[in-house]
């Protein structure tokens, strides 16, 4: 590391000019995406504090009155006797339950692709591409046949299992072993006598904290936001709450204006009742950044 | 390579062949059929019967109290409700959730209700090998005297070559509404007509600009309350021909009334529930509408928000000298699936929900000639509206025009991609009414029918 | 310090040095087995869930009414009016889409990795996230009043673009461009934490080594840390190119939204889903299911050969 002693001079006022301007643009860009990002979600829960009337009228960010939100809590957990708590209560169960059952299969053929060979790797590897890349509407169709025949449409178990399918999440695991657990290691573990399910537990999973938090709450969120197998599979009172929201609008005379009837929901309510569907993924992934995002600076790959 | 390796894809292969085999299995089973007689009792292909057996209902949220009166009357029936969107906003869950058990053979409702109000046009068709999912209901299934006891033309979107494929569950025909207080303070009368709607605009926007009289921004606006109010074959059905006609004299007279009004400002592009119109609600001096306009804008806190007695209603508009139709904007309609296992109980579960006066309508005008009378009755009580409420909309309810087609798709859909961003951008609609034709035409073809 | 009599005599688990490799590495068996007890559960599912389907859309594109139909199928749906302006409509979006998010996550990315600032950062990339729980059906609402200027809370940014109205911003010319940036809203934030759990798994020996180098973080950024990312970056190209091509949410989310102003035949997806469910024609939409998926197939290889997706260190 020779350094030339006249650009060592250089160095220092020109770094610390262009340091500070890189800085400032570093942080104007951070700010412009933090707006964009976050003025809708600002919109969207002052909203509740608003009526109908309110929230056409009023300047998108003044604020209502808390006897207003009252109101709209009001009128969406009384909706139909309270159906909000058992859409969100379905929700978590197939997004857990299907979670559970995503890293069980995922995370070992993740590994199994990344570090291991055996023949049908590579067809598996390209199999699930292929498969990514199947627009979804192919497959809604074929996914219900089978499902009707072993009678399982209309109970949890059809959305649970096909939302166990988590392509992404195993090329997820799959890049991540492959990228940060080196041969080397395992075969260490190897030569000291390990077998080859314990390499698996004792070494890689240990490492593997990152990338199963990162499945886990993909997967999560991928299933809580599921639209449409769960409308075809399981509706009424066992629905989760996307599809749930979707009925709630049909009671909107804003989106159903040729059958306003005796249900009528508000626009506001229809906000409130879209934060308390999304609030349970936020609070997830606030408590579990920690996870999702520690890389895995303990060495061990390198010399 | 060593035998090991050999083995694993004979393993690989046998899993894959069992499990394809088992897949064909199960699909092939879903096509297997019962009897294929037609049930001479009731005119259709009739699964095997269990008088016992509960009936499952899909229906939206609006109708849950009218599905839970008819539990309340007959505790006998078991009745399973699974409360879905009733495929409002274009979403065909209807569609969507039949063409699926259609093609598993299974899983069919015994009863649906849809807010839509043109499903009969694939209901009654067999599909793929499938018998028609709607039961037809005039071929001995429901008796003739109650068939004989909706409001005249109430039966009309559902009913395909003389066959009725289901109940109509509420009407929404458009009359006038009017600002009695506005009106007086202006020295004006109500119009009877298009030409003294027309003419009436005329005035207000010499000597009362900013009041006005309507809005043509809904896709329903257009194409129910004005065109098929005004009679205009924009949207005909015959048999399995689909035409539009924009040039016809009818279409010409609404086409050249619209654009005048949204000229001369009486007519405004902003949507009945948008901010603007309810920001300017009170300069709204008149508006031709449908029944439940009464609930959604005028008695609506959110909306209109009317004192009592300040809005009334009075017969529909028509043209000088021809005939007194209106228009429809909705109402929904009831199914039975000619798959049911217990269509004893649908027939009562049929009738009732739509004559009963504790559940028939839910909310709205009732198809229904006998309930809606009840309801009418009810409403004029509160004396809520001025001028003849129950008169107009009964004479509202009974002359809808029939020459409104019904087909497996919406005439919103073309209004809303053609006419509404061409008004956005200042056109007129003589403009590109020859493209939303054209669009109609179109969507027709793709929808399997021939044009004509 | 291994030679061939060893490694004959030890034939398991262990990995021949690179120089003295006289013959082909045969594959482990103790590896292998484990690798293929691994990757059975997951195969299973794959098999149920994505080949067996697949090939059933595969069966029904070729098919009507269980009859072999050659490419009548594909003929029909070329031949119907709305397939060329959607093809269009997704060729456009998927330029605009793929190219920014690319560009800006890695960007987003690498900004917020090198604030110092920990509990800035974290907050930071919590709000980035926060869109992307709202994806579909529960965000109809939210585009009625954000993207109709009468209402928006960005009223001032639609104004100066010239819309006037909610028709105005979405109006054909500009449609793709607001799907975009939809899609970006919600799908960054997610993307953004993986990058960032990428670049942290760059060792800080590397990043060290590259400061005392005199690398600046533009520097640093392209020439150490965007490599590094090659996987995960070609991993999220293919990902956003499959869910581009696949274009279904967001338009129909518009679709209701606008009541109808934004058409339900937009994007190809879109026109599979009305062929099956409005035409009760599965045939039609699986055929245009395998259009796009060929599609999207050429367009990753791409990306999976120039990235080494499938190569490993």
């Amino acid at each position: 590391m020779s350094a030339n002693s006249s650009t060592d001079r250089r160095r220092p006022q020109q770094s610390r000019a262009s340091a500070w301007a890189g800085r400032i643009i570093a942080g104007l860009v951070i700010v412009f995406f933090v707006l964009f990002f976050v003025v809708p979600i600002i919109w969207l829960l002052i909203a509740p504090t608003k009526d109908g009337r309110e929230l056409l009228l009023s300047q998108p960010f003044a604020v209502g009155g808390w006897e207003q939100f009252a109101e709209n809590w009001d009128s969406l957990v009384s909706y139909q006797g309270g159906l909000i708590w058992t859409w969100l209560g379905n929700s978590a169960f197939y997004s857990l339950a299907a979670l559970v059952l995503t890293l069980v299969i995922s995370v070992p053929a993740g590994y199994a692709m990344a570090l291991t060979e055996f023949r049908g790797r590579r067809a598996l590897l390209s199999l699930t591409l292929v498969v990514m890349l199947i627009p979804s509407t192919a497959l809604v169709l074929p996914i219900f046949l089978e499902l009707s025949a072993v009678k399982l449409i209309g109970s949890p178990l059809s959305v649970i299992l096909p939302f166990s399918f988590f392509p992404f999440g195993v090329y997820l695991t799959y890049i991540y072993f492959s990228t940060t657990i080196s041969r080397d290691l395992l075969n260490a573990a190897r030569i000291d006598g390990a077998g080859e399910f314990r390499v698996f537990a004792q070494v890689a999973m240990p490492l593997a904290t990152p990338v199963v938090a990162l499945v886990g709450f993909f997967s999560f969120v991928a299933n809580w936001n599921n639209y449409f197998l769960p409308y075809v599979m399981v509706p009424g009172r066992k629905a989760p709450v996307q599809v749930g929201l979707a009925e709630m609008l049909s009671n909107v005379p804003q989106f159903n204006p040729t059958n306003v009837a005796s249900t009528m929901i508000s626009l506001p309510t229809l906000a409130l009742a879209t934060i308390v569907s999304v609030a349970p993924v936020l609070f997830i992934f606030l408590f579990s950044q920690r996870f999702l995002v520690s890389g895995m600076t303990a060495g061990g790959t390198k010399e | 390579m060593s035998s090991q390796h050999r083995r694993q894809p004979t393993r690989t292969t046998r899993l894959l062949a069992a499990t394809a085999s088992l897949a064909v299995a199960g699909l092939l089973a879903g096509c297997a059929g019962g009897s294929t007689e037609v049930n001479s009792d009731y005119g259709f292909v009739t699964a095997e019967q269990d008088p016992s057996s509960t009936i499952t209902v899909w229906a939206d949220a609006s109708r849950q109290p009218s599905v839970e009166a008819f539990e309340a009357a007959n505790p006998d029936i078991k009745v399973e409700l699974v409360v879905d969107d009733g495929s409002a906003g274009g979403s065909a869950t209807f569609q969507t959730k039949i063409s699926l058990a259609d093609q598993a053979g299974e899983g069919w409702p015994d009863v649906v209700f849809s807010t839509q109000n043109n499903d009969a046009s694939w209901a009654s068709k067999e599909t793929n090998g499938v018998q028609a999912f709607a039961a037809p209901l005039n071929k001995g299934f429901l008796e003739d005297d109650f068939l004989d006891g909706f409001t005249p033309g109430a039966l009309d979107p559902l009913t395909v070559d003389g066959t009725i494929y289901g109940l109509r569950n509420d009407l929404a025909p458009v009359l006038f509404w009017y600002n009695k207080p506005l009106l007086d303070e202006f020295g004006y009368t109500v119009p009877t007509t298009w030409e003294e709607y027309q003419e009436l605009s005329d005035k207000l926007a010499a000597k009362h600009p900013g009041y006005f009289l309507g809005s043509v921004g809904d896709s329903f606006a257009g194409t129910y309350v004005y065109y098929w109010s005004g009679e205009a074959p924009i949207f005909t059905l015959d048999g399995d021909t689909f035409s539009s006609d924009v040039t016809d004299p009818n279409s010409v007279k609404v086409t050249e009334l619209l654009d005048h009004m949204v000229d001369n400002g009486t007519l405004i592009q902003d949507s009945v529930f948008s901010g603007e119109f309810v920001a300017n609600a009170d300069k709204l001096v008149g508006i031709p509408g449908p029944a439940w306009y009464a609930g959604a804008l005028f008695q609506n806190t959110e909306s209109v928000n009317a004192q009592p007695g300040q809005w009334g209603t009075s017969a529909p508009l028509y043209w000088d000298g021809e005939d007194k139709v209106t228009g429809n904007v909705g109402g929904g309609t009831w199914f039975a699936s000619s798959h049911s296992k217990n269509l004893d109980a649908v027939k009562t579960f049929m009738e009732f929900i739509t004559s009963d006066e504790a559940a028939a309508g839910s909310g709205g005008l009732p198809a229904y000639a006998s309930a809606a009378d009840a309801w009418l009755a009810k409403q004029a009580e509160s004396g809520f509206f001025d001028g003849d409420f129950e008169g107009s909309v009964s004479t509202a309810a009974s002359s809808v025009w029939d020459g409104w087609g019904f087909p497996n798709f919406s005439v919103e859909t073309a209004y809303a991609k053609v006419i509404v961003p061409a008004l956005a951008a200042g056109k007129s609609i003589a403009d590109v009414a020859e493209e939303w034709q054209t669009e109609m035409e179109n969507e027709a073809q793709v929808a399997g029918y021939k044009v004509g | 310090m291994s030679n061939n009599t060893e490694l004959a005599a030890a034939p398991v688990g262990v990995r021949q040095p690179a120089g003295a490799r006289r013959r082909t590495r045969k594959p482990d068996s103790a590896q292998a087995r484990i690798g293929a007890i691994f990757s059975s559960g997951y195969a299973l599912f794959l098999l149920v869930f994505g080949i067996i389907p697949a090939v059933y859309a595969v069966y029904l594109a070729f098919t009507k009414n269980n009859a072999f139909a050659g490419v009548d199928n594909f003929i029909k749906i070329f031949s119907d009016f709305r397939f060329l302006p959607a093809v269009g409509h997704v060729a456009i979006y998927v330029g605009v889409w793929v190219f920014s998010l690319i560009i800006l996550v890695v960007l987003l990315a690498v900004i917020v990795h090198a604030v110092r600032v920990r509990w800035l950062s974290t907050s930071v990339r919590f709000l980035f996230y926060i869109p992307g729980a709202l994806a579909g059906a529960s965000s109809v609402m939210l585009w009625l009043f954000v993207l109709d200027p009468s209402v928006s809370p960005v009223s001032f940014l639609l104004h100066a673009l010239g819309n006037d109205s909610f028709v105005d911003t979405v109006r054909v010319d500009q449609l793709p461009f607001v799907l975009a940036i939809i899609a970006f809203w919600t799908g960054a934030g997610g993307w953004i934490v993986i990058m960032y759990g990428a670049l942290n798994n760059i060792s800080t020996d590397v990043m060290e080594a590259a400061r005392i180098d005199g690398a600046g973080p533009v520097a640093t950024a392209w020439y150490i840390q965007i490599p590094l990312l090659r996987k995960w970056i070609s991993y999220m190209s293919i990902m956003s190119l499959a869910a581009g091509t696949q274009l279904f949410v967001e338009p129909r989310v518009l679709s209701q939204a606008s009541k109808g102003v934004v058409p339900a035949d937009y994007s190809l997806n879109q026109l599979a889903f009305l062929y099956a469910f409005k035409q009760s024609d599965f045939n039609g939409s699986a055929a245009i299911s395998l259009v796009l998926l060929v599609v999207a197939l050429g367009l990753s290889a791409f990306f999976v050969f120039r990235g080494g997706l499938f190569e490993r260190e």
